[in-house]
């Protein structure tokens, strides 16, 4: 086990033991809620895996990222981003998957604009939101959301 | 259940096994190299996964985001700001649990520029997601796309606040009185169903609201069970 993951176990476990020392229903509450999110979401990460796996051997990281650099870097970028507003992955397989893809060659500049609409604009979600919120808001939010997510990867280009 | 029914609800999971089942009879060798790459993903998912979950519910649990709430209007200004990212940042569930949440917060008087905060930064900036995204992509990305990311909000909320007016919202909806789950919310934890099984069934995948009689209410039980719920789907209100 890599260093993050042991933080992240030993951070929640001193955190647990600490909440369940002050109140125990509350905890066991946030155990049960815990629980039932990643129960009501196992068969749909599954599936996307199973996916993701296919599409991989099918295309894998390596031809990936040679298609990618054969193209400029802004339509890379901004095909990446439309790719990550219209799928729905959850974000922690995301990080894995962007990590093998650039590990494999693909560049920084594209990664993180999916990473970016990957969860902050949604084709999906956008109906549920207007609903709650009128179109004007909607639209005007995610479309800010998609021109800052290229704006941030391109920086990141620059910086790293 | 028909299984007609079951393959619709679970139309994605059928594509992928179908494709599977292509896959294993016209390659054999690329269908099992497919089930290797997925197995890596498995491994890394189930070592993070519980964990994630178990963080997320905890942070939920203990930080007093009714309290934080109070200030989050026009004149909170970077107090304000600041705060949102705090709810955002340490909420349970997807973005479009969100939703529900914020549009209570804008009646009671939360700024739009807050709320695209909150909306944004429960999208991209959840503290398990950024120590996931240290271990795969290595700590000075993630702190870079971090900053980047929190920089990016503070201007592009500014700009929606110039954008959107307060009216531009659709108006206060009429609250239908008794009790109703908001299944756009729910997720099916269940734990409604579990902790007052005499009103909340699971229907589907997601929780509905059973027949209930008003006067045989206990109202400490249905108000445990509204806290409980992780997406602050139950509403109830008086008749």
């Amino acid at each position: 086990m890599d260093i993050f993951t042991l933080a992240i176990w030993v951070g929640t476990l001193v955190f647990l033991g600490v909440s369940f020392a002050k109140d125990k229903v509350k905890t066991k509450q946030a155990l049960k809620m815990a629980f039932g999110m990643g129960k009501g979401m196992l068969a749909s990460i599954l599936s996307i895996i199973f996916a993701i796996g296919l599409i991989l051997t099918i295309l894998p990281p390596a031809e990936i990222a040679a298609f990618v650099s054969n193209q400029s870097v802004l339509l890379a970028t901004v095909v990446a981003a439309l790719f990550g507003t219209i799928t729905l992955v959850p974000a922690f397989i995301a990080f894995p998957l962007v990590g093998t893809l650039v590990g494999a060659g693909v560049s920084v500049v594209p990664a993180v604009a999916f990473l970016t609409t990957l969860t902050m604009v949604g084709v999906v979600t956008f109906p549920l939101e207007k609903k709650e919120f009128g179109v004007k808001f909607t639209a005007v939010r995610n479309s800010l959301s998609f021109l800052f997510a290229i704006v941030i990867a391109l920086v990141m280009g620059v910086i790293i | 259940m028909t299984i007609l029914k079951k393959v619709k609800e679970n139309l994605f999971l059928a594509i992928v096994t179908l494709a599977y089942i292509i896959m294993f009879i016209a390659n054999p060798a690329m269908g099992i190299e497919s089930v290797k790459n997925s197995g890596y993903y498995i491994k890394e998912m189930l070592m993070i996964m519980p964990v994630i979950f178990v963080l997320t519910a905890l942070l939920d649990m203990w930080v007093p985001k009714e309290k934080i709430m109070r200030y989050l209007g026009k004149d909170a200004g970077a107090k304000g700001i600041f705060l949102s990212f705090v709810v955002g940042s340490i909420s349970a569930g997807p973005i479009y649990a969100a939703f529900p949440m914020c549009v209570m917060l804008h009646k009671k008087g939360a700024s739009i520029r807050n709320i695209v905060i909150i909306l944004s930064s429960w999208a991209v900036i959840k503290v398990p997601m950024l120590l996931n995204e240290a271990k795969f992509l290595g700590p000075k990305f993630m702190a870079i796309r971090w900053v980047l990311t929190v920089l990016a909000i503070i201007i592009f909320s500014w700009i929606s606040a110039k954008i959107i007016k307060d009216e531009d919202l659709p108006g206060e909806v009429m609250v239908k009185p008794g009790l109703h789950i908001n299944r756009n919310a729910c997720m099916g934890c269940t734990l409604c169903a579990k902790n007052y099984p005499v009103l909340f069934e699971m229907k589907g995948k997601k929780a509905a609201v059973k027949e209930y009689n008003k006067e045989l209410l206990d109202f400490e039980n249905l108000q445990s069970a509204i806290r409980a719920c992780p997406l602050h789907a139950i509403e109830y209100s008086e008749e």
